[in-house]
């Protein structure tokens, strides 16, 4: 059917038809990635994506499962397509790089790139990311907290070819297997990532075979224009200006005593947006640099989300084209080799947020107050009284920050992470720890006419033998913001109760030893409220205060009530 | 009276209308639809009872089997009618039905709602007991009963109606659980309670809690839609009793049910994927899918190797709640999707729909968007007289408006370019969802059956088969009221499942059979209230497996008259990994639950009777219509279904009316009349 061909206008309905078509491909690639997938990490925190790309660079469609892939591709493609021209590319050849000094994100991040052909000559590439389960490095799952270079971190793979006209690239292969701690998984999920972008070409040239190459360029042309249009139409509605906002991390996980701060200027103007990082800390020692591609996917993921919260604008590279970033050279933001950047996702949460903020000032009705965005990462390893080993993880995450018309929602995962708790009992049966409350952690809900969501209250003990424990938290010195004069949300906050009754406080950051008899609690932070605390409804205060949400003491205090009136 | 000369009765309550069906051995199906009391939905029942004795002149004595699909459950939910719940748990872990597993489902929302249903059980309704079993099954702490007796005698106070508790580990030791029931019994003998070691012994706390509240929550609720259904029958003098539709597609008498709301969540969709399964199965075919387009959105199942594929949790008012149901996906592509334009000058169509009310323009119900439904009509695929057996008029030219106005003129596109457009787009929507669903189970679609059901299916079955490469099309004889006609060819079947964690290392087959009989003996006593005889009950034994560490499972089927079970039980694990998750490695698994079904053998047909075709003509005319596939206008051949007699042959572009839907056969595709009645549609080769 090929009478679409050849038409100077094009026909409304065939460009939507291929526009599902690509979703439906992306779709497949992921679904194909994930089930085929050898690591946890991508089956259980679907920590991979896929994308189709024009030859120009630009996002044809994507399909992510966290937003902290999107667009993540982007700059690994245009490193391609810069260095490799396309027409050199043969049928049967496949790309692989992790650099992300050249593009990418972090080391265990691998990208695959294969280019799509119709009738002999390349027409698309189709993408895959996914994270694997080790690079190498200094640590088994290669984001050491303590790694001062990014040699550390693990094996860099720059641009290089994993397959030439359909043959494997062995040297290549040879190398990284020698390099990783579990090379059947690597090179399994390696092919799993090959395997999804060779389904993504063969779908994509089933539509170039009805619609023709030509033809299909131009419908990639008209996509990515309409979505840029709309993008803009919805930029238009902020206010112009240059909207500022500032945030912290609590340090880098080296230097314990050091803010770092993250400054945005928002400068919006004639239906695009430029976000200035300019007054950002410079890099830092520990790994919480953030190489460009992360700050690009937490400023599309804000774009996102405040222009097309009900999700009416396709996603493609257009929606994009409005946006740009200055990342000043040598900052958190765009370190300069070789920093290590292994655990840049607090960094990338916060620069979300802060993102955000500066958006707030134009659109207070569109963008809730701060939260809590820290995505605590505990690990516990060690060994039984009886010799036997084990490592297990949980991921801990504190309040969403209330919104104009909402309350923040309690223990919420936001922005640019959506990663799930290991149950209780899930812990319990894998490690000598009893874990004695996971519940919400009251009065820690920024105070405000809408308050900030309730951090987490969770506390752990040590039953057998000794472990180490490996706690990377935010939130510790620096709250949640409120806005428009609501409060900040509670403090994180983490201490070790020792079996003799002492108590050690860890500063956000820390590598402990525990003992049979201790105990780690732990307290995540409350995202922060939105308007004034006495505009609350006093019904409101107490339905929190009978639901357990809010103490009495803590409401009188807050809302400026007498206690009696709130009992 | 003899068994053999009674009636058997199935009723499906949907959304807008009950379907009945009706069948005796040797005489054609009867079947009517009536109005749905979606207020009162026993109401609807009874109605259906009324209009059966009245018209069909069935004396009551006569009823052998009343069997029942409905959406009564899942309505309860949606319309927060269920009871004022409190919730017991262990202490320090009353927040775990709030914080849920943390996760958000709007991935680009910035302003977001609770994920969790929270509504079931808010903090001032929960209670926290001091109690704790530790991760072996051995008690930590023991339970502090006088918190017990408190903590309900306050939640009844502020109002409570019926009791969950969960409690850590009781999956691994029920002791206190059973020993709370017994506390609450004492004090508040008629309070209803749903323990989680009974509901869903299985670990996660989370998940077990959620399941554990759902059924609290609809007990009450259940409990006297059902009696006021078996009252009702018994005053109208209807003996046989009331057996009930379950969500994996096997049925269970009331009694049982009852004790059970849980299970009734997808009663209706799992009645007509049974009812599915088995008219592919009477066209020879075991691998389906079968695609129930409605008015809002379009259900899919897939049915592998005459088994419908069951899924061990499902998703209820977009709460994920385990319980496992026939594995019915929903995307939110219906007859009533509104085709719009974008900012950007796109055609779009859906999600958002027209529903049933205001419905398509056609409907002339005051709804001016242009639908799926009024495309149609444009198209000519619809005859306007001729809708829903004529009982719904269609008012083609506010069809013809909406798609005009709203898209045509818009787009600088002809009329019926337009509607064709709709089409185009809304076909290659749900092909893409299909798609996704088969390769999510680790299915080809292209070598599967299609069969179309509901009244908007077999309008796109053979574009959409097209689109993905399927051959085969079936249309079965009643596919308005094929939920309901499921129900009287559904098996009888319990499950009953239990925690097993267990390393396939440390296990003996003398465990294993164990452990299963113990599981048989509950699963008899729940059958025994079936009055089936035993010899007619088979047993199927399945194991939820894992390698050692992961967090996924997936059901694995025990064969027991194996040479070597265990052996086996591996191997078989092996391959359902390597078909789901694309490879499978020689390394150490383990179960994680184990589970028992017992079930009646479900019928070979729907047991529609013989088939004949009415006296009348089989064509009834031909109309002009526009498909995709060729362009301009096309004149088609449009058949009576009543009037085609077995083996009739027809050809694409056809059209083929009846009283509960409307087949399109686009061009270059075949059809035939199966002896049995069923419509099988077959493409020419190269046909797109």
């Amino acid at each position: 059917m090929n009478r679409t061909e050849g038409r100077a206008g094009l026909d409304p309905v065939t460009v939507e038809v291929i526009r599902n078509k690509l979703d439906g491909i992306a779709n497949e690639m992921e679904l194909t990635l994930v089930q085929s997938a050898f690591s946890t990490i991508v089956k259980e925190g679907l920590d991979a994506s896929a994308s189709l790309f024009t030859l120009k660079g630009e996002t044809l469609a994507q399909a992510i499962a966290i937003p902290i892939h999107l667009v993540t591709l982007l700059p690994i493609v245009r490193h391609l397509l810069d260095q490799k021209p396309v027409a050199e590319m043969k049928e049967g050849d496949a790309f692989v790089m992790n650099d992300p000094y050249l593009g990418g994100t972090h080391l265990p991040d691998i990208a695959v790139m294969m280019p799509v052909f119709h009738e002999g000559r390349p027409i698309a590439i189709s993408a895959t990311m996914t994270h694997h389960q080790d690079v190498g490095g200094m640590t088994p799952g290669s984001t050491p907290t303590n790694a001062t270079e990014i040699f550390q971190e693990g094996l860099r793979i720059p641009l290089l070819t994993l397959m030439r006209e359909g043959r494997l690239n062995e040297t290549f292969l040879a190398i990284l297997r020698g390099n990783v701690r579990i090379p059947d998984t690597v090179t399994g999920d390696l092919m799993a990532e090959t395997s999804a972008c060779s389904i993504g070409a063969r779908r994509l040239q089933e539509v170039a075979a009805t619609y023709g190459a030509n033809f299909l360029a131009s419908v990639f042309d008209e996509l990515l224009g309409r979505s840029e249009k709309m993008t803009r139409e919805a930029l238009r509605r902020i206010p112009e200006g240059a909207y500022s906002y500032t945030d912290y991390l609590d340090n880098d996980g080296v230097d314990l005593d050091r803010k770092v701060p993250i400054r945005v200027t928002a400068r919006i103007a004639d239906g695009a947006v430029e976000f200035d990082f300019k007054g950002t800390s410079p890099q830092v020692r520990g790994p919480f640099n953030c190489v460009p591609s992360g700050s690009l996917a937490a400023a599309c993921f804000a774009v996102r989300a405040v222009t097309d919260p009900e999700e009416l604008i396709p996603n493609n590279g257009g929606c994009f084209r409005p946006v740009s970033l200055k990342l000043p050279p040598g900052s958190i933001v765009n370190p300069r080799e070789p920093a290590p950047v292994g655990c840049r996702t607090s960094t990338i949460k916060r620069v979300t947020s802060v993102i955000l903020g500066a958006l707030r000032k134009g659109m207070p009705e569109r963008v809730p107050a701060d939260p809590a965005g820290e995505e605590v990462i505990l690990h516990f390893g060690g060994r039984r009284a009886d010799g036997g080993g084990f490592v297990t993880s949980q991921i801990l995450i504190g309040g969403s920050g209330a919104a104009r018309e909402a309350d923040g929602v309690d223990v919420i995962e936001t922005d640019a992470t959506n990663c799930m708790n290991i149950p209780a009992e899930a812990l319990e049966l894998e490690a000598p720890i009893r874990v004695h409350r996971a519940s919400l952690a009251p009065d820690s809900g920024g105070p405000g006419e809408h308050r900030g969501g309730l951090g987490a209250w969770l506390e752990y003990e040590i039953l057998d033998g000794e472990m180490t424990a490996t706690y990377r938290g935010e939130r510790h010195f620096c709250q949640a913001a409120g806005a428009e004069r609501g409060e900040a949300g509670g403090r994180a906050s983490a201490e070790i109760v020792r079996g003799d009754g002492s108590v050690h406080a860890i500063p956000s950051k820390e590598v402990v030893r525990m003992q049979a008899g201790d105990r780690l609690i732990v307290r995540t932070a409350g995202g922060g409220g939105f308007g004034e605390p006495s505009k609350r409804p006093h019904d409101r205060i107490r339905a929190d205060i009978e639901n357990g949400k809010v103490t009495a003491e803590a409401a009188a205090r807050a809302y400026g009530l007498p206690l009696r009136s709130v009992e | 009276m003899a068994r053999g000369i009674c009636y058997d009765i199935g009723i499906d309550i949907g959304g807008t209308f009950t379907d009945l069906v009706c069948r005796r051995p040797g005489e054609s199906m009867l079947t009517a639809k009536i109005v749905s009391t979606r207020w009162n939905p026993d109401e609807a029942v009874m109605q259906a009872v009324r209009f059966m004795v009245e018209n069909w002149n069935i004396a009551p004595e006569e009823v052998g089997r009343f069997l029942h699909g409905t959406t009564v459950a899942t309505n309860a939910v949606l319309e927060r009618k269920g009871a004022r719940l409190g919730l017991l748990t262990t202490a320090g872990f009353k927040d775990v039905l709030e914080i849920g597993r943390q996760m958000r489902r709007e991935l680009y929302g910035i302003i977001l709602k609770p994920q969790t249903p929270v509504f079931l059980a808010p903090g001032k309704y929960r209670r926290e007991i001091s109690e704790r079993i530790g991760s072996k099954g051995e008690e930590v702490t023991p339970l502090d009963e006088e918190a017990v007796r408190s903590a309900v005698l306050d939640l009844v106070e502020a109002g409570a109606q019926a009791i969950a508790v969960c409690y850590l580990f009781s999956f691994r030791n029920p002791a206190h659980e059973l020993r709370t029931r017994e506390i609450v019994a004492e004090a508040f003998p008629g309070l209803k309670v749903s323990l989680s070691c009974e509901v869903d012994p299985a670990f996660r706390e989370y998940e077990r809690t959620v399941v554990t509240a759902f059924d609290a929550y609809m007990k009450p609720t259940i409990d006297r839609y059902m009696e006021r259904i078996e009252g009702g029958l018994r005053k109208t003098g209807i003996g046989a009793p009331l057996q009930v539709m379950q969500s994996r597609g096997g049925l269970a008498i009331s009694s049982v049910a009852r004790r059970r709301p849980v299970r009734l969540f997808m009663s209706g969709p799992a009645a007509g994927v049974i009812g599915g399964t088995i008219v592919g199965c009477m066209a020879g075919a075991q691998d389906l899918i079968t695609v129930d387009i409605g008015g809002t959105s379009c259900d899919i199942a897939l049915v592998d190797g005459g088994r419908p594929v069951i899924r061990p949790e499902g998703s209820i008012d977009g709460y994920t709640v385990r319980v496992p149901m026939v594995d019915v996906n929903a995307i939110g592509s219906g007859g009533g999707s509104i085709a719009w334009l974008d900012a950007g000058g796109g055609l779009r169509v859906g999600p958002e729909s027209a529903g049933a009310d205001p419905g398509p323009a056609a409907y002339g119900r005051g709804g001016e968007k242009p639908t799926v439904t009024d495309a149609s009509l444009v198209l000519g695929y619809l005859n306007p007289a001729f809708f829903a057996g004529g009982t719904v008029g269609l008012d083609i030219d506010k069809a013809r408006e909406a798609v005009g106005e709203k898209v045509a003129k818009p787009l600088g596109l002809g009329l019926e370019e337009a509607a064709l457009g709709i089409h185009r787009v809304v076909n290659t929507q749900i092909a893409e969802g299909i798609r996704l669903v088969s390769i999510r189970r680790g299915i080809d679609p292209r070598r599967f059956t299609l069969v179309a059901l509901g009244g908007a299916g077999p309008v796109h079955a053979t574009a959409l088969a097209s689109e993905l490469n399927i051959d085969r099309v079936v249309i079965p004889r009643h596919p308005g009221v094929l939920s309901a006609a499921g129900l009287l060819a559904a098996p009888i079947e319990h499950e009953v499942s239990a925690a097993f964690p267990m390393p396939l290392e440390q296990l003996t087959l003398a465990n294993l059979r164990e452990a299963l009989s113990d599981l048989d003996g509950e699963c008899a006593a729940l059958m025994a209230h079936e009055g089936v005889s035993t010899d007619q009950v088979g047993i199927a034994y399945f194991a939820d497996m894992w390698y050692l560490g992961q967090s996924y499972h997936l059901e694995v089927p025990i064969r027991l008259d194996e040479p070597d079970p265990l052996a086996r039980l591996y191997d078989d694990f092996l391959e359902v990994h390597d078909r789901v998750y694309g490879h499978a490695a020689q390394v150490p698994a383990g179960i994680v639950n184990l589970r028992t079904i017992h079930s009646t053998a479900a019928g070979v047909s729907l047991g529609e009777g013989e088939f004949a075709a009415g006296d009348g003509k089989a064509v009834k005319g031909e109309r002009v219509i526009r498909v995709a596939a060729e362009p301009g206008e096309v004149a088609a051949r449009v058949y009576d279904r009543a009037n085609m007699e077995a083996c009739l042959r027809l050809e694409g572009p056809a059209i083929v009316e009846q009283a509960d839907t409307t087949t399109l056969v686009q061009p270059g595709w075949t059809g035939e009349v199966a002896t049995d009645g069923n419509l099988i549609l077959i493409r020419s080769k190269g046909a797109g």
